[in-house]
């Protein structure tokens, strides 16, 4: 293992590979920084630039937009109390009580070292975890992988923090869109209504795109609509003793390591990013902190545990992809649809299959945060100010570079008309209260679901197959639990706060 | 009343229902027990049900939430006006069409006070000719061409 894993890092430290890496880590701490835009949003923007590219040199383009998106965030959470992406949401909590405090460069600082221990940990996880999954995953029949599937998507949708029915109506509507188009089994066309594009179905990647891009610009433009304009930034001195920040972060070993924890577990799990983790981490290291009322007044255990568990959730996200094909969120999702796209499956058998491909992902993981932590020294101060960039700027430049990234797809027009058609529909969902998270996921394995229902039946028409084979009954079993929980959950919240208590905040 | 997740509920509930009816339409094959209707109408008939029970829980509420406030001048336009740059990329190429695009989006949603016209000249043009030199010349990605224009 240690071997081949070696020998990639040689192969990214290249320039032809290392180039890309650090253009995506910056572009991902640029993108993080910008208040509204997110690490989706970011990869959205990056993914035509890596058509033309090597498929290691664009995934690794990719690997260090999510790693500098993560790393991002923690900067304008610090410095402006608006956290860049909703994974440093808990960044905020304290970082910028402690910048207006005055240790600005001791809240960067801390946040950044502790992205970066945060990510090295969980890349020793992500080494040590996927073969052992994959192999696992192996053993799965389509009963099993339709459980699987069946299991992420219930999850994802019980824990969507808006209406429980709400989050399984959207998962259903991604599963709609893939039913339209040719049938995955004997090809016969399906409510396609004579058009011939439609015969091919949806391509994923343009209604990702399409749905998560505008309803993200317009939320955003509707903001600015209001009145709410972007706050104004100084440039203050981030200067700081390096070794005093890293002693504050190790000198918490448990807290690290906990909060590197969490931020694996939830990356593992389908669907479910960073935004969940940070919250989740700094949750947990109040509850287990000697002095929880101190939380919120600038100390370091708050942004030690909230960047420690977003940057190890990238690690547990993308042990998902690789070992079973799933994405473990919205960033990774759009990984897979460039994945496919340069004929690359993820799943059991990607370790075993494309190993180049797989341990130069993890070479570019590792590597990223040492990048990561070059940019952050260099740039941070510099790109402060770019995200000051107007939105009557911003605003047709991303979507210039999504109709390049949908159209590139076949060099067809009639990708950027369903762009535009999903784009509408995202929009319309984010109005009506609808979490898109589901429907994503549910685009996404839409096609694997039907597949593996219809060769499973196929295979043996008894259906209680599904329940009695062990791992596929545990799959379902725990798909029951999380609907269980999530629906005890939705109630309690309901019982505390009122039918208007809940933020219905879209999440992206 | 309705409330607003009755409206989405009832929407979801009719495009449901029609394309179950659609399905009906869908060939049944001699030889296989498992035909291209079965999964999607197993689908339809879940979404309907999770519409109808969206629907019922929005009539039991006491207190709905309406619909969403309606002030969204900046969302509207930037859809128009990506509406028509999606119709004129074909008809003038990604040169011309991505050009006219980033300006005239600019120009909607830069207020007039702060807007100069030179600055959006420039953003349009240079958006436009490194998108394409990066894009076409060095990614080899091939841009759309104008039906109009020829390039």
């Amino acid at each position: 293992m240690l071997a081949p894993l070696a020998g990639s890092l040689g192969e990214i430290l290249q320039p032809q590979y290392l180039l890309p890496l650090g253009v995506g880590t910056l572009a991902g701490l640029v993108g993080g920084a910008l208040p509204g835009v997110t690490i989706t949003m970011t990869i959205i923007i990056v993914l035509p630039f890596t058509f033309g590219l090597d498929p290691l040199a664009g995934l690794a383009a990719m690997v260090g937009v999510y790693v500098g998106g993560e790393s991002g965030g923690l900067v304008t959470a610090s410095l402006l109390g608006i956290p860049g992406t909703p994974s440093a949401v808990a960044t905020t909590f304290d970082g910028f009580p402690m910048a207006r405090r005055g240790e600005p460069g001791r809240a960067v600082w801390l946040g950044t070292w502790a992205s970066f221990l945060g990510g090295i940990l969980g890349a020793v996880f992500l080494v040590a975890a996927t073969v052992p999954l994959a192999r696992f995953a192996l053993q799965f029949g389509p009963w099993e992988y339709f459980s699987l599937f069946v299991f992420a998507l219930s999850m994802v949708a019980g824990l969507t923090e808006q209406s429980l029915l709400k989050g399984f109506l959207s998962g259903a509507i991604g599963l709609v869109v893939t039913v339209i188009g040719a049938d995955p089994i004997m090809a016969v066309p399906r409510f396609t209504f004579g058009s011939e594009f439609l015969r091919g179905g949806f391509q994923f990647l343009p209604v990702l795109i399409g749905i998560f891009a505008f309803a993200q610009i317009m939320s955003d433009l509707e903001r600015i609509g209001e009145g709410r304009r972007p706050a104004e930034v100084g440039t203050p001195s981030l200067a700081v003793s390096h070794a005093a920040v890293v002693w504050d972060i190790l000198r918490r070993p448990f807290l690290l390591l906990w909060s590197t924890a969490i931020g694996l577990l939830i990356g593992v799990l389908p669907a479910i990013g960073g935004s969940a983790a940070n919250v989740m981490a700094y949750d947990q290291a109040k509850k287990f902190s000697r002095h929880p009322e101190k939380f919120g007044t600038g100390i370091p255990e708050g942004i030690i545990a909230s960047e420690a568990s977003n940057n190890a959730n990238v690690a547990g996200s993308l042990v998902t992809i690789m070992a079973f094909g799933i994405p473990g969120d919205a960033v990774t999702a759009v990984m897979l649809g460039a994945m496919i796209i340069h004929g690359i499956q993820p799943g059991p058998l990607f370790m075993t299959q494309q190993p180049r491909i797989a341990y130069g992902i993890f070479a570019a993981y590792l590597l990223a945060h040492p990048v990561m932590m070059v940019l952050q020294w260099l740039l941070s101060r510099v790109y402060l100010r770019i995200v000051q960039v107007p939105r009557a700027v911003l605003v047709p430049n991303i979507l210039v570079l999504c109709v390049i990234g949908a159209y590139a797809l076949n060099n067809v027009m009639e990708n950027v008309y369903a762009l535009l058609l999903f784009g509408v529909l995202g929009y319309l969902l984010v109005k009506f209260g609808f979490p898109l998270a589901p429907l994503i996921l549910g685009v996404i394995l839409g096609d694997q679901i039907e597949v593996n229902l219809v060769r499973s039946l196929m295979t043996d028409g008894d259906p209680w197959l599904f329940v009695t084979r062990p791992i596929s009954g545990a799959m379902l079993g725990l798909s029951v639990l999380s609907v269980v929980l999530a629906l005890w959950q939705h109630r309690r919240q309901y019982r505390a706060a009122g039918p208007a208590g809940r933020a219905a905040e879209p999440d992206f | 009343m309705i409330g607003r997740d009755g409206l989405a509920g009832l929407a979801c509930l009719a495009l449901s229902l029609a394309l179950f009816a659609a399905s009906r339409g869908l060939p049944q094959p001699a030889l296989v027990p498992i035909g291209p209707a079965f999964y999607p109408r197993i689908l339809f008939a879940v979404t309907a049900l999770l519409s109808a029970a969206l629907v019922a829980a929005d009539l039991r509420r006491r207190e709905r939430p309406g619909l969403p406030p309606f002030r969204h001048r900046l969302v509207l336009l930037t859809f128009a006006v990506f509406g028509g740059y999606v119709l004129l990329l074909p008809v003038l190429g990604y040169r011309v069409a991505t050009f006219l695009f980033v300006a005239a989006l600019q120009v909607g949603l830069e207020p007039a006070a702060t807007r100069r016209w030179w600055q959006v000249a420039a953003v349009a043009f240079l958006t436009t000719m490194v998108s394409y030199l990066v894009f076409e010349r060095y990614l080899a990605v091939l841009l759309p061409r104008g039906r109009l224009t020829g390039f």
